[in-house]
C-alpha cells in the first residue's frame, strides 16, 4: 500500500483554504499566525497524539512556474498541507486528533473549505479522507519501530553509555551486581516524553583522563604557573 | 526608571516570541526542528508523462535493492513523493472554486538531517540516476548533475514549512538506528547472562560492549549550521 511503509503510515492531506476578501485577516494568514504560535516540543499538540513520529503543516500559496516554454498557471485556492508519519491505522490516528487535540485542530482547520469541526468525529474523519491524496512512493528508513520503542531505545542508548563509562575497572562480581542494579533502574525509569529535546541524550560524561580537553587546559595552566 | 521600562519591554518581546507562554517556541526557523529539516517541493509535469513516474516508483518499491543507495545515505527519516493529477486537487464543497490546470504536479516531502546544501549535494553525488528517473519528467528539470543548476531548480520549486514537529528532536536517523541496535544487544545480554557466574558474565559483557561501542555516540543539540 503506497501510504504505508512497514508499520508507519504516511498521510498527506491537502485542505483547500477559504478565501474571503472582506476578512480583516485572510484565512491563510490566520493559519500561519496560529502555526507560528504553536509549541513544537513536548507541548506540541502532536506530542499528545503520541503515535506521531514527524509531522508538518504547510500553507501552499500556489504552484510554481518554472519558466518558458512551460505555461504559467495558478491555483484558485491556497492549500493547507498536513504531512505526517505515524504508527497504526488512519482512522485511529484521525480519531485521536479529534478527541485529544480538538482545540488546535479547530483553530487551524476552521479556515478551510468544508471543515465540519471535531465534535462529530466520523464527519471529521470523512472530511480528512476527502482531502487526502495518495502517496505515490513512501520511504521510511526505520519503518518497524513505534515512537515509544524509538524513544525507549534512545533512553537506553544514553543509559548504557553512562553505565559503560562508570563500570570501567570493576571486578567481575562488582560488574555483575552493578549491571543488575542498572537494569532495575533502567526498567523503572519514567517513560520518555515525545517531542522533548534532550530526553535521548546522555549526560556529559565526566572523566579524569588526561587527554580530556578541560583536564588538559587545567594541567597546562598549572604548568605555566 | 527609564532603564527599567526598556528592560521590561525587552522581556515582553522575548516572551512574546511565538506566544504560548514562551514554552517550546524559542526557535523561529520553521523548516528545521533541531536536527531535522522539513523540505517541500512542487514541480509541474505534463499529464501524459505522469504514468512513467508511477511505473518507476512501482519498480523502486518492488525491487528493494534499488533503494540501497537511499538507505545507505542514512540521513532521511521519511520521504515521500505524491503525484496530484490536474483534476484531483481536493474539492470538498460546491462553493469552493474548482482548479483548472494544465499540468499534473509532483510534490516531494523530505525529513532529513544536515543542511540543505549537504542534502542536495549528497543527492546529486550519490543518487543522480534515481533523481533523474523521477524528475526528468518535470518541466525544465536540468538534471541532477552538475549540481549548481540542480540546486537552483530545487530552490525555485521549494516552499517553506510553517510548522514542524518531531518526536525525537535530538536524534538523527543514524542515532535512531544505533539506539535500536543497542536496545537489541542489551536484551540479548540480559537474556543470555541470566544465571551466569561473575566471570562468564564479565566475558558476555565485554562482548556486548565491543558490539555496541560504535553505537554509543551522544545525541544532543544540533551543531551550528544545521
Amino acid at each position: 500500500m503506497a501510504n504505508q511503509s512497514g508499520s508507519v503510515y504516511g498521510l498527506t492531506i491537502l485542505s483547500p483554504i477559504c478565501y474571503d476578501k472582506t476578512a480583516e485577516t485572510s484565512h491563510n494568514c490566520a493559519i500561519r499566525m496560529k502555526l507560528a504560535a504553536m509549541p513544537r516540543d513536548e507541548f506540541s499538540p502532536f506530542a499528545k497524539v503520541s503515535s506521531t513520529h514527524l509531522a508538518r503543516l504547510v500553507v501552499m500559496d500556489d504552484v510554481v512556474y518554472v519558466g518558458a516554454p512551460s505555461c504559467e498557471e495558478h491555483l484558485k485556492s491556497q492549500y493547507l498541507i498536513f504531512e505526517t508519519n505515524f504508527d497504526g491505522d488512519l482512522d485511529t490516528y484521525l480519531s485521536r486528533m479529534a478527541r485529544e487535540i480538538p482545540e488546535e485542530v479547530d483553530a487551524v482547520w476552521q479556515h478551510c473549505w468544508g471543515y465540519p469541526g471535531v465534535k462529530n468525529v466520523d464527519a471529521f474523519i470523512a472530511y480528512m479522507k476527502k482531502c487526502q491524496v495518495t502517496t505515490t512512493f513512501f520511504f521510511a528508513d526505520v519503518n518497524n519501530k513505534t515512537v515509544q520503542q524509538t524513544l525507549i531505545a534512545l533512553q537506553t542508548q544514553a543509559a548504557v553509555a553512562e553505565f559503560v563509562e562508570h563500570a570501567q575497572g570493576l571486578s567481575p562480581s562488582e560488574l555483575q551486581k552493578s549491571f543488575a542494579s542498572f537494569l532495575v533502574k533502567l526498567r523503572g525509569a519514567p517513560p520518555p516524553v515525545p517531542g522533548r529535546p534532550g530526553a535521548g541524550g546522555p549526560p556529559r560524561i565526566e572523566t579524569k583522563m588526561k587527554w580530556a580537553s578541560k583536564n588538559l587546559a587545567a594541567s597546562m595552566a598549572g604548568g605555566a604557573q | 526608571m527609564q532603564g527599567g521600562y526598556v528592560c521590561l519591554a525587552f522581556v515582553s518581546l522575548r516572551t512574546d516570541n511565538g506566544g504560548s507562554s514562551g514554552r517550546g517556541t524559542e526557535q523561529a526557523v520553521t523548516n528545521i526542528n533541531h536536527k531535522t529539516y522539513a523540505m517541500n517541493a512542487i514541480t509541474p509535469m505534463k499529464w501524459w508523462k505522469t504514468w512513467i513516474v508511477r511505473v518507476f516508483f512501482v519498480i523502486l518499491g518492488t525491487i528493494k535493492p534499488l533503494q540501497k543507495d537511499l538507505v545507505q545515505l542514512s540521513f532521511i527519516h521519511f520521504a515521500r513523493w505524491v503525484i496530484i493529477k490536474r483534476r484531483s486537487f481536493p474539492h470538498v464543497v460546491p462553493g469552493q472554486p474548482k482548479e483548472e490546470l494544465k499540468y499534473d504536479y509532483l510534490l516531494f516531502f523530505s525529513n532529513f538531517n544536515g543542511t540543505w546544501n549537504q542534502y542536495i549535494d549528497a543527492f546529486s553525488a550519490v543518487l543522480s540516476r534515481g533523481l533523474n528517473a523521477i524528475w526528468r519528467w518535470s518541466e525544465k528539470f536540468p538534471g541532477s548533475v552538475p549540481v549548481t543548476p540542480f540546486k537552483q531548480y530545487i530552490a525555485h520549486c521549494q516552499f517553506d514549512t510553517d510548522y514542524y514537529y518531531t518526536a525525537y528532536p535530538y536524534a538523527t536517523t543514524n542515532d535512531v538506528k544505533a539506539a535500536h541496535r543497542v536496545q537489541a544487544a542489551l536484551e540479548v545480554l540480559e537474556k543470555d547472562s541470566a544465571g551466569q557466574s561473575a566471570e562468564d558474565f564479565a566475558r558476555s559483557y565485554l562482548k556486548f560492549v565491543l558490539t555496541v561501542q560504535s553505537d554509543l555516540g551522544e545525541t544532543g543539540k544540533a551543531p551550528v549550521g544545521t
